[in-house]
């Protein structure tokens, strides 16, 4: 069976949402190098700090191959950095810290095929709160809800389409309750006007949860189109030569936003900015 | 999908042969042109075998390997999977074990039966550690196999959401390598099966491996003939059994599902 998903432009984000609560997640001078084939240290992060306030959302572009996907593995605990350190609030994170959740680009590979999408989300987490088989249920269903998936909990993430199981997906992210949500490219695998659909949901929720958001992208259109600030990485060894605060009004629309001349405008510097970098790099 | 016509083609050609050929045994027999004391006509086995079935003697030996077959498959099957997942997700496990069980891996089953009467005498023990032996390898290296084949992202999926090590091993590992320890497990029944019916004929104390060989010895030929279409029937059975198991465990690896 395959759904498509019904792409409507929409209201986005609510300026005054719920309000904020949480910890300011700081990225201090991380750098990361891995062994090479040849026995050499190769250089994947050079040094890079970020201070994200409680209920931010930060997206950070860069050119394919500069090690975004590496950095939010670090800041998620998954990968160890080589120096520097992450903190969320006053703790330091040296594992896989239970207020942060990683949403990976493929979610054909992260929703557990022998599940079905209700445990799917369960998975995320009744480990922890070991709700009675009703309450977890109930809570899969508003998740799921959120999404527009209310109905297919019963369902299996291979019998729904690619834009469907991404929803699965965050909804399971966000039934964790996450201060923190790291996104590593997660519309990139999907059609461009599910695309769409998927950043409208992903701002209405968190208008809706308030958590801290970090989006690694190399959409810049889709990063200033979400974010509220805008860090530039370099070519490896990455660092971050550029932060831009979007200042786009907030609720953002699908269509006017990305039509407004302060979008055009910030697309156009970011842009160049890449394209020159990029060529720089070529260079090197 | 095939049609039922299709299908019944299929049935109608694939019963034709072993017909025909028992046809043919059957008059080749009747007319003495094979020795009818070495083998007698299908019909007269099928007789005999009747019998065993109508008088019910088939079900001490029939439950006899059935109970040491899937003891010594059991154990076999999940040492094989416990060493499996540890071999697969750690480097240095493997490391320790990779040599030893290279060495004996190949190694025939059967050519272990000497040693192992020496130590665990002609009974149930022997019979049930040849079989486990025997399944113990084919699930092993696809259990290995199929923990190393383990998308990274499922497991960091587990991770992110802060599951510990023993919930990966349980809810990531285990399941995501179900369709390979299924495969080698599919093996490994069948490898059993031959282990248990080698091991019977030695010890001949009992089961379907004994009644086959001493019937021969005993120049019942129709009998030792009838147990072994018991023997055919279970092996069936048995496969038949296995599919639908497997259908039902590893049902998200099905076509439809990729």
């Amino acid at each position: 069976m395959s759904v498509v998903t019904n792409f409507r432009p929409r209201k986005t984000g609510g300026a005054a949402g719920a309000p904020v609560a949480g910890s300011r997640l700081l990225v201090d001078q991380i750098g990361k190098s891995f062994l090479g084939p040849d026995g050499g240290a190769i250089s994947a992060i050079g040094s890079v700090s970020l201070d994200v306030a409680p209920g931010e959302f930060l997206a950070i572009v860069g050119p394919s191959g500069c090690g975004k996907s590496t950095l939010l593995q670090v800041i998620a605990g998954l990968m160890m950095p080589s120096s520097g350190k992450v903190r969320l609030g006053e703790q330091d994170v040296t594992g896989e810290p239970a207020h942060m959740v990683y949403l990976f680009q493929q979610y054909s590979k992260s929703l557990l095929p022998w599940m079905t999408v209700a445990n799917n989300v369960m998975f995320a987490f009744n480990h922890r709160l070991k709700l009675s088989n009703a309450a977890a249920k109930s809570r899969c269903r508003d998740y799921l809800a959120m999404v527009g998936l209310a109905d297919f909990g019963n369902h299996y993430p291979w019998q729904l389409s690619g834009g469907m199981q991404q929803r699965v997906a965050i909804a399971r992210a966000l039934a964790a309750e996450p201060q923190v949500l790291l996104m590593d490219e997660p519309f990139s695998s999907v059609d461009a006007l599910t695309r769409l659909d998927l950043h409208s949901l992903i701002l209405d929720l968190w208008g809706q949860k308030r958590f801290t958001a970090v989006l690694v992208t190399h959409d810049v259109d889709e990063a200033i189109f979400l974010a509220d600030r805008v860090a530039v990485l370099t070519h490896r060894p990455a660092t971050i030569s550029e932060v831009i605060e979007t200042k786009l009004p907030r609720p953002r629309h699908s269509i006017e936003t990305r039509e407004s001349p302060e979008f055009l405008a910030l697309r156009h510097r970011l842009l160049k900015y890449l394209l020159a970098r990029n060529q720089d790099g070529a260079h090197a | 999908m095939p049609s039922g016509r299709d299908r019944a083609t299929a049935v109608v050609l694939g019963i034709a042969l072993p017909l025909a050929g028992l046809v043919a045994l059957e008059i080749a027999s009747r007319n003495g042109w094979a020795n009818p004391t070495f083998l007698p006509p299908p019909t007269a086995i099928l007789a005999t075998f009747w019998g065993i079935i109508a008088s019910g003697s088939f079900i001490g030996p029939l439950a006899q390997t059935l109970l040491l077959l899937f003891t010594g498959y059991g154990i076999g099957c999940v040492a094989a999977i416990v060493l499996g997942i540890l071999m697969g997700s750690s480097r240095p496990v493997f490391n320790l074990f990779e040599p030893l069980t290279e060495l004996l891996r190949p190694l025939p089953k059967p050519a272990l039966l000497p040693a192992l009467i020496l130590f665990l005498g002609l009974g149930a023990r022997m019979e049930i550690t040849i079989v486990a032996l025997g399944c113990f390898f084919p699930v092993l290296i696809n259990t290995i196999q199929g923990v190393r084949a383990v998308e990274p992202t499922m497991i960091n999926t587990a991770r992110t959401f802060g599951h510990g090590t023993m919930a990966i091993w349980r809810r990531i590992l285990l399941p995501a390598s179900a369709p390979y320890i299924l495969a080698g497990m599919r093996i490994s029944l069948g490898l059993g099966l031959i282990l248990v019916v080698t091991a019977e004929m030695i010890a001949g104390s009992g089961g379907l491996g004994d009644s086959i060989l001493s019937a021969q010895r005993t120049f019942l030929v129709k009998e030792s003939y009838a147990w072994l279409v018991v023997l055919a029937l279970l092996g069936l059975l048995l496969t038949w059994l296995f599919t639908w198991v497997e259908r039902r465990l590893a049902f998200w690896n099905a076509p439809q599902a990729q």
